[in-house]
């Protein structure tokens, strides 16, 4: 890994990544780090959740508490640690096939609760783990172990549709803009209620066409400065974009957290009185 | 006087049986009886035959009853469904109009304009089911103060007009029955015991047994017929700051008691067979992870949708291995509305001293039925902790350190206790291994726990020993089959035929030490349960190397005791037929 600051080291468990080299998740390593350590949270108040895939054995190489769950349910195992402890800063990765596949059922609810935590879609366009096999996001040209002719389906955009299930925070990053990266993150982590970034990223060993970073750099753009994010319809223009690749925040909402809701639910209810477990047993006197 | 009554109401879903069977239930209670109740009702959204039993006594039930004392019918369908059930000097009520069988008609029988009473009385149709309650009111002796203090309670929300309808309703019952019922057969109810008790279903015994357990989370998908539990706790449990979150599927759901639970909140999922199912994946991971969790499985008929409204205990199997991988987890089974309250609370016990998933296996006949619960049996608080860590400076905390069979958490949050956990095999310190001594010793890790469970004495006495202690013929089994079975060896008894019962409350691990005894001391082991191959007959016979008699039966109700006395009879005219002299061989020969 390239120079990152003490502080951001600190976050380094010690475990040796098992990326093959040249993999694009190195960077997103580093700029996550490297965001823990500007926010200055203490790593035992760090929870990551992933599912099952190379992105989602991240976890391992971060000093925090770490869950690494079952493939695709990363989401509704963060889901319940946040509520649990609405203190901790929770933050989920995982891959394409884990998050859009497997576990696609999950990710509208996430961003309809408004769960308060950040979800890192590492966006490599490959089945990696499995060795090369088509993800949700493969493009439909692409020759891969499972499509020799060719894909059945159409590519699924993830910013586009963290937008349209109503994610109040969707942004996108690239693995290579390492300082970007981290800003995005640093956002995403800071902002209340369900934050979805969706990162670009190579892998070296199968899908070195797609995600092709010299493909990307051409495609790139930042997104405009005088882009209101506030306008959903105007961030999912820029998400699917058929030339340009947007990078940057493309939407932000404000509105209540589930633990909002929760909390409301819990007031509520003691507006009706008889609290007591005793009072439980009485109705059924 | 009888010394316990079963009376059963039956007509179209819609008609009111379950409000009439409820309040008779609630009056009962709070007379001090003790009661149990039965259901059915159909599997379609709306209409359908369905009919309420309720069985009363004085003394402790452990069973709804079989041959009928009293049969309410509100239509025709309803009388041909259920008369073959009234017992010989049973009486019937039935609507006017209904036409009785020209052979087998009950000796007595009261017919009553329902109908008539409610449309040109009362004007409303609706309020059929009120002059029914009027009629038995008469026919059992109530208290008419208690009826219409329920009644006042029942219709408390809405306006005084409609419970005043209703106390008319009552009235005309009443009225209608003293003039035309009185001087035949009265049926009263058992006099009352001394203290008021409790009315709960299975479902709502499982739900407040998880807050006198301390539950703080709740997730759940609603599925027949587990939902009244999820329905229930999202009503109370955020009033004492727990959390209910319905979510988008039962692989969620355990997903979020997964997290949740390694967060550190006591957490818990309620489902049925199809959720179950797909749970099991993540019940793996609970195990190799070793995150407490609860799960209530309320089974149904099955495979697949199978009869979702009708009771089965065909998920043992699932419950006990359903995950791929060696999975040791802790299945318990309730017995009755009282023991899914103190389940339920063992279960999270277990749960989270053992740092294991826990299932509670319940079925459809418990979770729906009403039974009368002592007050001080639901008084409860948390007799095992989670053992937490204490992570020291310096050293890395190993989560999975070996040696005991359960180490230490480290909630998260916990200054130094940071780890991994995961579904990966793994070192000490939560990190991947996939050597041969890592999975072994991991192995072991997992499985001792059961070992040590065995030995606790949180379940020490759980198990049930009914009948003749010297007996020959043993009936063994599990769930609520055991008051049908309870009830079985009673009467077999006491028609001379030597029988005894054993029913353990914990499936997994088996109680070895006892059960081990008892089938050693047994000659003959008949295992009643609801599923079509005998599954836990199978478990004995895997785990002891013994033989059973299967009884089975998958018609989507409960055992009843006769079905089970009538095993016994023929198991003990076998054992006679072989035990007499055989010609050719001096008797007192061994054949």
């Amino acid at each position: 890994m390239e120079k990152l600051q003490d502080s951001a080291c600190e976050y380094l468990s010690g475990v040796c990544p098992v990326w093959c080299p040249g993999c694009g998740y190195y960077g997103i390593l580093s700029s996550l780090i490297e965001a823990f350590a500007e926010l200055g949270v203490p790593s035992h108040e760090l929870a990551l959740v992933s599912g099952i895939g190379c992105a989602s054995r991240l976890p391992y190489f971060v000093k925090a508490y770490g869950f690494h769950g079952i493939h695709g349910r990363a989401l509704p195992i963060a889901q319940g640690v946040k509520l649990a402890n609405p203190k901790l800063t929770v933050v989920v990765v995982g891959g394409d096939g884990d998050g859009l596949a497997i576990g696609g059922g999950h990710l509208p609810h996430a961003a309809r609760n408004n769960v308060d935590f950040t979800y890192l879609l590492f966006n490599n366009a490959i089945y990696g783990m499995t060795k090369g096999q088509f993800s949700p996001t493969t493009m439909l040209s692409a020759v891969t172990k499972t499509s020799p002719f060719g894909l059945p389906g159409e590519t699924v955009n993830p910013a586009a549709l963290a937008i349209v299930y109503g994610a109040s925070f969707v942004a996108r990053g690239f693995s290579v803009k390492k300082e970007h990266l981290k800003n995005l993150i640093l956002e995403g982590i800071r902002h209340r209620g369900f934050s979805f970034i969706e990162i670009l990223a190579s892998c070296a060993s199968f899908n070195t066409t797609d995600m092709n970073v010299a493909r990307i750099i051409k495609a790139m753009a930042s997104v405009p400065s005088d882009h209101d994010p506030a306008k959903p319809l105007e961030a999912l223009r820029l998400a699917t974009h058929e030339e340009k690749i947007y990078l940057g925040v493309l939407h932000r909402a404000e509105r209540p957290t589930l633990e909002d809701r929760c909390s409301e639910i819990q007031r509520a209810a003691r507006a009706r009185g008889g609290g007591a477990y005793a009072d439980l047993v009485a109705q059924f006197a | 006087m009888h010394p316990d009554l079963t009376l059963r109401i039956a007509g179209e879903s819609g008609e009111g049986v379950i409000t009439i069977g409820e309040t008779l239930c609630k009056i009962a209670a709070r007379e001090g009886l003790h009661l149990v109740t039965f259901r059915t009702f159909p599997a379609e959204i709306k209409g359908g035959p369905c009919m309420m039993q309720l069985r009363l006594s004085e003394k402790a039930l452990s069973c709804h009853g079989e041959r009928l004392d009293l049969l309410v019918c509100l239509n025709q369908q309803a009388l041909d469904d259920n008369l073959e059930d009234l017992g010989e000097d049973g009486a019937l009520v039935c609507e006017a109009e209904c036409e009785l069988p020209d052979e087998g008609a009950p000796r007595t029988v009261y017919r009553i304009p329902f109908e008539r009473i409610a449309v040109r009385e009362i004007g409303s149709r609706i309020s059929k089911n009120i002059v029914v309650l009027g009629v038995l009111s008469h026919l059992l002796g109530l208290p008419k103060p208690a009826v219409e203090k329920l009644l006042s309670e029942k219709f408390a929300r809405k306006n005084r007009a409609v419970l005043e309808h209703n106390l008319e309703a009552l009235r005309r019952g009443l009225d209608y029955a003293r003039e035309h019922c009185s001087g035949r057969k009265t049926i009263r109810l058992p006099p009352g015991g001394k203290q008021n008790k409790l009315l709960l279903s299975g479902n709502e015994a499982v739900a407040l047994g998880a807050v006198a357990a301390g539950v703080k989370c709740f997730f759940g998908y609603p599925i027949t017929p587990a939902s009244e539990i999820m329905e229930w706790l999202a009503l109370h449990l955020p009033r004492l700051g727990g959390k209910v979150l319905q979510t988008e599927d039962e692989i969620a759901a355990i997903g979020c008691l997964a997290g949740a639970s390694w967060a550190g909140a006591r957490s818990m999922t309620a489902t049925s067979g199809p959720g179950l199912s797909l749970m099991s994946e993540t019940i793996g991971l609970l195990t190799m992870a070793e995150i407490p969790a609860v799960i209530v499985d309320s089974q149904r008929g099955g495979p697949s949708t199978g009869m979702p409204t009708k009771t089965e205990q065909s998920d043992l199997n699932l419950a006990l291995y359903g995950a791929h991988g060696d999975s040791p987890r802790v299945v318990v089974a309730p017995t009755s509305v009282a023991d899914c309250f103190r389940m339920t609370g063992l279960a999270f016990d277990l749960a989270e001293k053992y740092q294991l998933p826990v299932i509670v296996l319940i079925d459809q006949a418990l979770s729906a039925r009403l039974e009368t619960v002592e007050p001080g049996l639901v008084e409860r608080k948390p007799a095992a902790l989670r053992l937490l860590a204490e992570p020291a400076g310096g050293a890395a905390y190993a989560r999975y350190r070996l040696g005991p069979a359960v180490s230490p958490a480290a909630v998260p949050g916990t200054e130094g206790g940071e780890h991994m956990v995961t579904g990966m095999e793994h070192d000490e310190l939560g990190n991947f291994a996939c050597d041969e001594e890592a999975h072994t010793a991991m192995s072991v890790k997992r499985h001792r726990k059961l070992e040590a469970i065995n030995d606790d004495a949180l379940v020490r006495d759980l198990s049930s020993h009914f009948g003749d202690p010297d007996a020959d013929i043993g009936v063994v089994t599990w769930g609520s089959s055991a008051g049908p079975a309870e009830e079985a060896i009673a009467a077999a008894n006491r028609m001379g035929i030597p029988v005894r019962g054993f029913v353990p409350r914990i499936l997994s691990p088996l109680p070895h030490r006892d059960l081990a005894k008892f089938l050693g001391a047994v000659k003959r082991v008949i295992v009643p349960e609801l599923n079509f191959t005998g599954q836990f007959a199978a478990l004995l016979r895997a785990t002891y190397g013994i033989r059973t008699t299967s009884l089975t039966k998958v018609k989507g109700v409960p055992l009843s005791p006769g079905e089970i006395v009538e095993k016994i009879v023929e198991a003990a005219e076998e054992i006679a037929a072989r035990s007499k002299p055989t010609h050719g061989k001096a008797a007192g020969q061994r054949v």
